[in-house]
Parts: structure tokens; sequence; C-alpha cells
């Protein structure tokens, strides 16, 4: 079971070394751009107050809700599939990887059930729609159209992560991942495990908090 | 110094990982499962009060709970403590910048007057409150 690292390393530590700070750059600079949306959010709803309460008003708990356990689950499965893989146990790990991917898909089916269901009740990104003419609360616009940007973009990153971590399932079965240097399924866990804590901030900010802030 | 084997065996190569960062261990399975439990307990609490109508404090209250799964993801999933310094001054560096936005942006929503974003684009001209 021979490890080689790439020429331009010395070792293969090195190249763990790399990769892993290669990540975590990248996720420093992906909490940046999400950082300023965060930003706008907080700044809108302090001035429409009303706007923001109408509009969490009409996105269902539930859903939400069976959202946040499906990537809380997920989560752990894939921090499994590390320890799984880290074990000498490729297969179990290759499975638990599965079943993360089969979990994102269904994060992401609810997701369009959800945008459906606005589009229906007239409910477009920017602000455009019938739901809007019928309701004019300045902030109503503002809280949707963060609401498609913010989540939109989330699930964009769901989608990429499902494809990192399906390369890396591919990679696995065939044996170009071996459980002496695990830290490339570790490295794409990691991007995952981002994507989950965004959302664990979204869910509160779009579902749970009628009636904050002033 | 690092040793000078290209192809080192499944111990050796489990060793950097150990190595990475003195007292921090690699999250155990058990470990893992008690997260999991947690980071659920949290979110039924988030979603209990909900119904608690906390008023002004719904929206503080749920982005403490929501930072204390975030440090538990990270903490025990992202096993962010067993990284070398470089990739924790990396995270910290991200972080340090996020405060520093939303501490500059608060400052100026909440104390300038008239307030900047009453009537932004899109929105039809209304008098506040």
């Amino acid at each position: 079971m021979s490890v080689r690292a790439a020429a331009h390393f010395e070792d293969i530590e090195r190249q763990e070394q790399a990769a892993r700070l290669g990540m975590w750059v990248f996720l420093a600079s992906e909490i940046l751009f999400f950082a300023g949306l965060f930003a706008l959010y907080f700044a809108y709803r302090s001035e429409h107050p009303r706007g923001f309460d109408l509009g969490i008003a009409r996105n269902t708990i539930a859903w939400g809700s069976v959202n946040t356990a499906v990537l809380l689950v997920s989560s752990y499965t894939v921090a499994l599939a590390v320890h799984e893989l880290r074990r000498g146990k490729p297969v179990a790990a290759a499975w638990l990887v599965g079943v993360t991917v089969a979990l994102g898909l269904c994060f992401l089916c609810v997701k369009t059930g959800e945008y459906l269901e606005h589009f229906r009740e007239g409910i477009y990104p920017a602000g455009a729609g019938a739901f809007f003419a019928e309701n004019d609360e300045p902030g109503i616009k503002m809280f949707f159209t963060l609401y498609f940007c913010m989540t939109g973009l989330h699930a964009i990153h769901v989608i990429v992560g499902m494809g990192v971590l399906v390369a890396l399932l591919v990679r696995v079965l065939r044996g170009s991942i071996v459980p002496a240097a695990s830290y490339p399924l570790a490295v794409g866990a990691v991007y995952w495990h981002l994507v989950d804590v965004i959302w664990i901030f979204l869910w509160p900010l779009f579902y749970l908090t009628p009636g904050g802030l002033q | 110094m690092s040793a000078a084997g290209a192809t080192p065996s499944a111990k050796a190569a489990r060793a950097p990982g150990e190595k990475r960062a003195a007292g921090a261990k690699e999250t155990t399975a058990r470990g893992l499962a008690l997260t999991l439990f947690a980071l659920l307990a949290l979110a039924g609490l988030s979603l209990a009060l909900r119904y608690a109508h906390l008023g002004a404090f719904g929206v503080p209250v749920a982005l403490v709970i929501a930072g204390a799964k975030a440090v538990l993801v990270a903490v025990f999933f992202m096993e962010i403590l067993v990284e070398r310094v470089t990739v924790r001054l990396a995270m910290g560096t991200g972080i340090v910048l996020l405060g520093i936005l939303l501490a500059l942006i608060a400052a100026d929503i909440l104390t300038r007057e008239p307030a900047p974003l009453t009537n932004p684009p899109g929105t039809e001209m209304r008098d506040r409150g």
C-alpha cells in the first residue's frame, strides 16, 4: 500500500498539509463571501422589522426544520466516513459517503418544493410576482430577495459539495484514496461541514425568528 | 525535520495527523455520535424557543444557539483544534474580519441619522414608523 507524494512535494506529509491549508483558506474566503449577505440581512432587518416578520411567517417551519436535521445528520455521516477510512475500512467509508450524498439530494428536493410553493403564491426573486402587488410592505421585497439569494447560493454549495463527495467516493472505491493517506476525503468532508454551518445560521434567520430586532 | 519517507506504512502515515497539534485528538466514533446528539438537541431547543415568544431576544438567542452548534461542528466534525497553527490562523483571520465587518455595519446602521437604508432602491418612498 504505497502512497507517493506528487513530484513537487518533499513527502506525503507536506502534501497533506498543503491540501488542508488550501481548503481552510478557501473556507475562510467562503465565510467572508456569505458575511456580506448576512450583514445586508441584519442591516435591512433593523430598518424594516415588520416586512421581515411577514416574510418569515410565509416560510414553512416544518420544511426548514426537516432540512436542518437532514444536513446535521449528513455532517455526521461524512465525519464517520473519514473515521472509518482512517480505521482501514474503505467499503464502510464509501457507503457513508453515499448516504451523505443521498441526504444532500434530499435537502435539495425539499428546497425545490419550497421554491415551487413560493412561485405558486406569486413570490419570485427580486420582488417580482403578484404577491408583492398585494403586500406593499417595503421590507418584504428585501426579505424575499435575500431569501432567494442566500438559500440559492447555499443550494449551489450543496450541489458542488455533492459533486466533490461523489468524486471522492469513486476514488475511495477505486483504491486511489487509501487509509494510509485518507486526507483527501477529510478535506472534502470539511467543505461539506461548512455548508452545514452556513445552513445552521440561515435556518433561524429565515424560519424561526419573527418579531426580533427592535 | 520530516523523515524522508515517500512510501510510509499505514501507521506511519497516520502519525502526521496526530502530530499536527499537541493535546488535541481526532474525534472517536462515540464522540461523533455524541456531537450529532448535541446538535439535534440544540436544534430542538431553537425550534421550541420559536414558540416561546421571546420578542426582541428571539434573534440574539437563536444566534447564540446557532453559534454553539457551529463551534460543535468546527471542533468535533471539522477537527479544527487538531490542525496546525497555520490552518487555525487562516480560519481565525476570516472570523476576525467577519467581526470587523459586522461591527462597523452595525455602528453605521444604529447611529446614522437619517437611517441609511429606510428607502433603498426598488421600494416606494414612505415615512418611517
